[in-house]
């Protein structure tokens, strides 16, 4: 069978996430998974989200994927086995240290790597199989060719975001800093704590997109073009056919930042079209028009909450 | 006592280069395979990089490619191959996938994870010891503290980069190509090496001023703008345990390695003779003279890694 994972950014969303379809969801306790206060909860909501989930017959994974300090890596473990008594089914992991020790204290635990683990070929998913990882999601640019090679050499359950690639470009997540080269935010001010020095990466929970930034770029002696560092992938439908066929078993919705409306209405929609294509289905066109009526509404999001992050970034010292 | 080590991209930068200061060479550049004679990707070149290393009595390690996709493989596997023939003292690996095919070789050379290998704890270090990783280049966002901490708590070493850009975001496409021109030849996907000069992305600031954000980009890396530099605490890495220390030399110029080294090579040597409290004033004066942004500690004190803080 195949899974629709969908986001919780709050205990609201995942509830809704779950009434319109989702097998699964996802939720970040604060300070562990790359996202802002307002996308992550605390742990009463989780154990909340969990029952929820629970009472509708479906999963509830958590998000542990920052690298964490040395010094938190004990506050980490211990989350992910508070998190596994509240009847979490798993957790998506980034740092392999954490995900070795994770599979050694949780034994019957699902562990799926995240993006983070920014893997570029197949012998990466192998690498992970052979850690004790259940399943992988693969980067956005890789098609049905990368999906079969990945499941020649690995018995890794394969999972894919539902984006498309249009765009080369910069790898992130898992392998960019830039963010916090350039702007910092003093936490300890903020949360009482200082665990959470340098990108988003590490739970500073802010990556201020700069990426997305209105660059100047070329060598120093000529007139510098105008240019962002990266174009963000767009909502797919139309691979879904061949990558089930391919052996996906599970498809990831991601927007644990976006309003709850929009996530409401891709859960719905990504919920039709899937069960359309477990169906038999092989052709989609049919969705044409909701398809772009969305991806409109997922580029006007997206550019919000662009803004925003740069406004923040805008505001702390260097 | 210690090792001081630094990179050479190929055989050219080998020769040009003054790299007296060092006790190893990290060979190649991890981050372009296209880029010329570059030792990561272009296996002919290996025995000539390793012997002129070897004759200048230092030690040669190799780096491989960081971001190989599947299609790179077969000649990332048929460039290991030929370097398993040579003496290598180490190979530097920043791939997952790249430890398991080692390990599958049964390869007993030396295993450095790069800086692309997301090393943040040390339980991830003592993971890593299982496939034959003796070293770490511990992920730039972490602090001293950190980094101390995994050294004490971990069987492996640590390597602490000392001076130079920080590799802040790696690509497997160029980024200077994707933004060439039509009217220059490399626009029709045939590099005609525009990385060879140098390209910056800056950000300005509403009154039309450069000097808000500064990166380097070298096509598939994007590097910091200020270089990363630590002389002024030589004495504190030295109290700290540190013995392996590493000067960033990609997308320099050639005299680069050899003028930031000598300044290296000599701090730390008064720092591990215990004379402490040296007047770095000359020596800040000729690394900013080197930098065209400035300098920056990096990470090392927990903040904004383009921050600088120095001794006092």
């Amino acid at each position: 069978m195949v899974k629709l994972l969908a986001p919780g950014g709050s205990l609201a969303m995942a509830c809704t996430a779950i009434d319109e379809g989702a097998d699964v969801v996802y939720v970040g306790p604060l300070g562990f998974s790359r996202r802002p206060y307002e996308s992550e909860m605390n742990d009463a909501d989780i154990k909340s989200a969990i029952a929820y989930a629970h009472a509708n017959g479906r999963e509830l994974l958590v998000v542990l994927n920052t690298f964490p300090s040395p010094f938190e890596l004990p506050r980490f473990l211990a989350k992910a086995q508070l998190f596994a008594g509240y009847g979490a089914a798993g957790f998506v992991i980034t740092d392999i240290g954490a995900l070795a020790a994770l599979r050694r204290l949780l034994p019957e635990t699902a562990l799926h790597v995240s993006i983070g683990s920014g893997i570029s070929n197949a012998r990466d998913t192998e690498f992970y199989r052979a850690l004790g990882a259940d399943t992988i999601i693969l980067p956005y640019r890789w098609d049905v060719a990368e999906i079969a090679a990945a499941r020649a050499i690995s018995n890794i359950a394969l999972e894919v975001f539902l984006f498309e690639t249009v765009q080369t470009g910069k790898i992130c997540p898992g392998k960019c800093i830039m963010s916090s080269y350039l702007r910092f935010r003093e936490w300890l001010q903020v949360e009482q704590q200082d665990s959470f020095h340098g990108s988003a990466n590490r739970g500073a929970k802010e990556c201020y997109r700069v990426c997305q930034a209105a660059w100047q770029f070329g060598p120093s002696d000529a007139p510098p073009i105008d240019l962002r560092l990266r174009r963000d992938a767009r909502l797919m439908l139309e691979q879904l056919p061949r990558f089930i066929a391919e052996g996906v078993t599970c498809f990831k919705l991601s927007g644990r930042e976006r309003p709850l409306p929009m996530i409401r209405d891709l859960v719905r929609f990504y919920r039709k079209a899937i069960d359309s294509v477990q169906g038999g289905a092989v052709n989609l066109d049919h969705y044409a028009e909701e398809l772009a009526e969305l991806r409109a509404r997922w580029v006007r999001e997206k550019s919000k909450r662009v803004d925003t992050l740069m406004d923040r970034a805008a505001s702390y010292a260097a | 006592m210690f090792e001081l080590s630094t990179d050479a991209c190929n055989i050219k930068k080998l020769r040009d280069g003054d790299f007296s200061a060092y006790n190893a060479i990290y060979l190649g550049d991890f981050s372009c395979p296209e880029y010329p004679q570059n030792f990561s990707s272009n296996a002919n070149k290996l025995k000539e990089g390793l012997e002129l290393v070897k004759s200048r009595g230092q030690k040669a390690y190799l780096r491989l490619y960081a971001v190989p996709s599947n299609h790179d493989m077969p000649w990332v596997l048929d460039l290991i191959d030929a370097a398993l023939e040579l003496s290598f003292d180490a190979f530097e690996v920043h791939n997952l996938g790249l430890l398991r095919v080692l390990q599958e070789k049964k390869s007993t050379v030396p295993v450095h994870l790069g800086v692309f290998g997301n090393l943040y704890t040390h339980e991830t270090a003592k993971l890593l010891k299982e496939y034959g990783v003796t070293r770490v280049y511990p992920n730039p966002e972490l602090s001293l503290k950190e980094i101390s901490y995994i050294a004490d708590n971990s069987p492996i070493d640590v390597l602490l980069p000392v001076h130079g850009k920080i590799p802040l975001v790696i690509s497997e496409t160029c980024f200077i190509m994707e933004h060439t021109d039509n009217s220059k030849p490399c626009a029709n996907g045939v590099c005609s090496f525009p990385c060879l000069e140098d390209h910056w992305l800056k950000r300005g600031r509403d009154d039309g001023s450069l000097n808000d954000w500064s990166l380097k980009d070298t096509g598939r890396m994007t590097l910091s703008g200020k270089d990363m530099c630590l002389v002024e605490h030589a004495d504190m890495l030295v109290a700290e345990g540190f013995t392996a220390f590493y000067v960033q030399n990609k997308g320099e110029a050639d005299d680069y390695a050899g003028r930031v080294g000598a300044i290296y090579r000599a701090a730390l040597e008064r720092a591990f003779a215990g004379q402490k409290d040296a007047d770095c004033t000359p020596w800040l004066t000729e690394l900013g003279a080197l930098s065209q942004e400035g300098l920056c500690n990096g990470y090392y004190f927990e903040g904004a890694g383009q921050r600088y803080i120095g001794r006092n």
